[in-house]
């Protein structure tokens, strides 16, 4: 595609996230950290290797979550010299579709019935699937049990952003916070966003192909522009 | 003439297509003692809803035009302007929410906000009306009048605030709870022209009084009185708090959502109290026109009627009486036999006949102050024009206005349409500034353009019924337009030097790629080699080869063209030389630039319900269509969508068809984007087939 050094030169590479094993993935944060921001890039990165992308937000309009994409690509655009820009933008267009439910609508039988609409009328065929604003409280392990076995039937990696809060000190023994200190397991990756002293925001990898491992990769989040950065 | 500006409203009724503005027009003049009887949209008895004054609209159940019309409620002058729903008429929509102070948006209970919505409130936005949100057909089956509340939140950002309870929902709709003066209101009479004020119903005693603590929370902000009155937790004076709804609605912070039903003859009296109550009178708005003597700096106009006059005229008809101007005073008195200027033209014009509107019929009046709308008769102008009196030269600021996207020919089927033709386009090109016509000269053909397919055959049916003209019609053609991807350089001589006076010119230099604007010319000629006086004889050139790419025919844009290079002849150099040159050294370089034709996307939103959404998604996947996203609250979904134009003709069928009638979609223009390959080379091909036959 012509976009190698983009891919090559993206600081996410350091995570191995194109590896097919890492099949659920788990970012999380304090409100307002950079959640979005952090899925947006892993979903661009994974455009840019060729996949196809289906950004499920929940709670947020199309527009919004769209916007998203524009200006972290114009951010991406801006630091690395591409010979066609328009075509770039089509093309991360062709290859993401964003679905967008009210809380409520949102289920694992729901997701299935649109992915199958998408798959058999040969649409959309995902590779990738964002899921953004996913009520990790009021959910159990059996629905979050379900969605993965679905991805696993579909050949999908999935992401998902769940929010924790300072006051609640539940965690599990392999660093996970509440809401999801029980769920930790059915995750491969989960990457913790803290906020630093310098006011970068340090990605703290706390498990990474299904195995506990502990401090970063040396990854930050640049505040100002929600970029991912090589320390 | 009332002169009392602060009980004039000057209000539009926009909203989505159906949900019943024409209706909630038609009520409003009824109660308004406006006309004496109702007639549906729809109506049986075939005489169709006032405010549709065109056939057609009577035929179709959708308004058009936007009809301006007077009424008086309490002692409050209100001027209704009727918008069109349909997006491919926005222009009208966008022009009368110039004249505009205020605005009721209204809503279907079961539809909710839906994308036309969104659009018609973006334009609100825009030109900064503050609104009432109305929601419409509360007594149909599904209604949900919380929900509509809430997506007016979610979906407009508005600070939406009921101050209406329903009593009773769907087909058991019986009145509303007022939330300000806590009483139950119902509609009796055949008609529901006997208001009765009655205690709230026991059941929803509870409700009423949070949802009133709810608006009181709301509205509280905008007055310091009210803040203490609750504080002190006494009685609260009604006044307090229609006076905080009042400040802000007008500061557009707030929003007072009201309920009924136009149709069941149930809300509407209240809708009219309210559009008393909180919208703007002329004084509170403040407008803005442009001084062309002072260089087109901005002024603010005074609403004082001693002032000289400024007029709008925001929309034309053509009557048995020739032709009416609708008007807009913003300040200043306009009287019959005044002297008034129109500031485009610099034409004087003498007012004669001075009428105030109601739909078909007409009242004569002497004259109007700052703040109404009226009628002109026999005052030629164009629609955007403004009227001042003498010695002022100002112009109300520009509206905007997108290029079209579509055009198709039509051809007079006999001599005396032909006649008939020309006047119609005549008028329509005054009354729409989106609505475009010229003659091709290769084909000889009319070509008629405009915003969507619709909007021309409204035009067409116009022509037929209203002037007689029957025409035939070619099919749509996409506005497409040429451009470069690349950078080139050319170098062309142009030589006829046999005999007689010759010709001789030499033209140098590059074309590229442009990233805004249309075209520019670029003279980077040193030492003469090309003389000043023919510079402009190759922009000239240069211009008109660009009116027609060599791919499609269609107008090149994007484009810039610099020259730095030539050489010319002491006798055998011209004007038309160095032209012909230009269009050579372009032709030149054109080739080598890897031209491409770029095609109208548009911006399309289907909704229905969620049980179609994969057909609706496989035809518009079908259409070379990019889906952008999905949005599925309940049983119900938006799918939106860029689409080619050359792909939506007749799209409105299959969607019946795909949906059982369903879905319906709203479409408006986004941007201009490249043709695929595939698409570009049949086009290529038609065109040059095309050029052999002619």
């Amino acid at each position: 595609m012509g976009y190698e050094p983009l891919v090559q030169q993206n600081p996410l590479r350091v995570l191995n996230m194109g590896r097919e094993n890492n099949q659920l993935g788990l970012v999380m944060a304090r409100a307002g950290l950079g959640k979005t921001a952090l899925l947006v890039q892993i979903a661009l990165d994974a455009i840019l290797r060729g996949k196809r992308v289906i950004h499920v937000s929940i709670g947020e309009s199309i527009e919004k979550t769209k916007t998203w994409y524009d200006d972290i690509l114009q951010l991406i655009l801006q630091e690395h010299s591409v010979t066609r820009p328009h075509e770039l933008i089509d093309m991360v267009a062709r290859h993401r579709m964003i679905m967008t439910f009210k809380i409520a609508a949102f289920s694992r039988s729901r997701l299935e019935e649109r992915l199958n609409d998408l798959v058999l009328q040969d649409i959309f065929r995902p590779n990738c699937l964002i899921v953004d604003g996913f009520d990790f409280v009021n959910t159990d392990r059996e629905a979050l049990e379900d969605i993965k076995n679905l991805m696993e039937n579909m050949g999908m990696q999935a992401w998902f952003s769940a929010i924790c809060h300072r006051g609640d000190p539940r965690v599990s023994p392999t660093g996970v916070p509440a809401p999801c200190h029980e769920l930790d397991d059915l995750f491969d990756m989960v990457i913790l966003l803290k906020p630093e002293h310098d006011a970068t925001i340090q990605l703290d990898i706390i498990r990474n192909c299904g195995e506990q491992v502990s401090g970063g990769k040396g990854l930050r989040l640049d505040p100002t522009t929600m970029m991912v950065k090589e320390i | 003439m009332k002169k009392d500006l602060a009980k004039v409203r000057n209000i539009g009724i926009s909203a989505h297509i159906d949900s019943g503005k024409t209706t909630l027009t038609e009520r409003i003049l009824f109660y308004t003692q406006r006309i004496h009887a109702i007639h549906e949209v729809r109506g049986k008895d075939g005489v169709g809803a006032t405010m549709d004054s065109m056939e057609l609209e009577k035929e179709r159940g959708i308004t058009i035009q936007s009809a301006a019309t007077y009424c008086s409620w309490k002692d409050y002058d209100i001027n209704i302007i009727d918008t069109p729903g349909h997006v491919d008429f926005t222009i009208e929509v966008e022009r009368a929410l110039r004249v505009l102070d205020g605005a009721v948006l209204i809503l279907c209970s079961v539809g909710g906000v839906q994308s036309q919505s969104i659009t018609v409130n973006r334009q609100m936005t825009r030109y900064k009306v503050p609104r009432i949100a109305f929601i419409n057909k509360c007594d149909r089956t599904g209604a949900n009048p919380y929900r509509v509340t809430q997506q007016l939140r979610d979906k407009l950002d508005l600070n939406a605030v009921m101050i209406q309870l329903p009593i009773g929902l769907e087909s058991d709709l019986a009145g509303m709870v007022d939330l300000i003066s806590m009483q139950a209101v119902y509609f009796d009479g055949d008609q529901g022209e006997q208001i009765r004020y009655d205690e709230i119903p026991a059941d929803l005693r509870d409700e009423a009084e949070a949802k009133r603590e709810e608006l009181l929370d709301a509205v509280s902000m905008f007055s310091d009185e009210l803040m203490e009155a609750m504080l002190e937790e006494g009685e609260i004076p009604e006044v307090m708090i229609h006076d905080a709804i009042r400040r802000g609605t007008l500061s557009l912070e707030l929003t007072p959502v009201m309920i009924g039903s136009a149709y069941k003859n149930k809300g509407v009296q209240l809708l009219l109290n309210a559009v008393s109550a909180y919208l703007p009178c002329p004084t509170d708005v403040e407008n803005t026109a442009l001084d062309l003597d002072q260089n087109e700096s901005e002024v603010v106009v005074s609403n004082n009627p001693t002032d000289p006059l400024v007029a709008l005229a925001f929309k034309l008809e053509d009557g048995r009486y020739g032709q009416l101007t609708y008007i807009r005073t913003y300040q200043g008195m306009i009287q019959k036999g005044d002297t008034i200027i129109n500031s485009r033209t610099g034409k004087k014009a003498k007012v004669g006949r001075l009428v105030r509107m109601h739909a078909n019929e007409m009242e004569e009046i002497e004259g109007a102050g700052s703040g109404d709308i009226v009628a002109l008769f026999g005052i030629d102008c164009a629609s955007g024009d403004t009227f001042c009196s003498p010695g002022l030269n100002w112009s109300m600021s520009s509206m905007h206005v997108p290029a079209p996207v579509i055009s198709l020919a039509i051809k007079p089927v006999d001599n005396k349409a032909q006649i008939n033709m020309s006047k119609a386009l005549n008028r329509f090109t005054k009354e729409d500034p989106t609505f475009k016509t010229y003659v091709d000269h290769e084909t000889n053909e009319t070509i008629i353009s405009g915003m969507g397919e619709l909007h021309l055959e409204v035009y067409i049916e116009r022509m037929k019924r209203e002037y007689k003209a029957e025409v035939e019609v070619g099919a749509p053609q996409v506005a497409y337009r040429e451009t470069i991807t690349q950078r080139a350089d050319f170098d062309y001589t142009h030589k006829k030097q046999t005999g007689g006076s010759g010709q001789y010119g030499r033209v140098a230099g590059y074309i590229e790629p442009l990233e805004e604007g249309e075209y520019e010319f670029v003279d980077k000629i040193v030492g003469g080699v090309i003389p000043r006086e023919y510079i402009p004889s190759c922009d000239k050139g240069f211009q008109k080869i660009l009116e027609k790419g060599t791919l499609t025919g269609s107008p090149i844009t994007g484009i810039r063209v610099a020259i730095n290079d030539g050489s010319f002849h002491a006798v055998d150099s011209s004007d038309i030389a160095f032209q012909l040159a230009a269009i050579g050294g372009f032709k030149q370089g054109y080739a080598k630039a890897v031209p491409v034709i770029m095609e109208p996307i548009m911006k399309v939103a289907v909704e229905g319900p969620s049980e179609f959404q994969g057909a609706v998604m496989g035809s518009l996947n079908q259409r070379r269509g990019v889906i952008i996203g999905t949005f599925e609250e309940g049983n119900y979904t938006v799918v939106e969508a860029e689409m080619p134009l050359a792909e939506m003709f007749g799209y409105s069928t299959t969607l019946r068809s795909l949906t059982q009638g369903k879905a319906e979609f709203t479409m408006e223009f986004a941007t201009y984007k490249q043709v695929p390959k595939g698409v570009a080379d049949e086009l290529i091909k038609a065109f040059a087939a095309q050029k052999k036959d002619a």
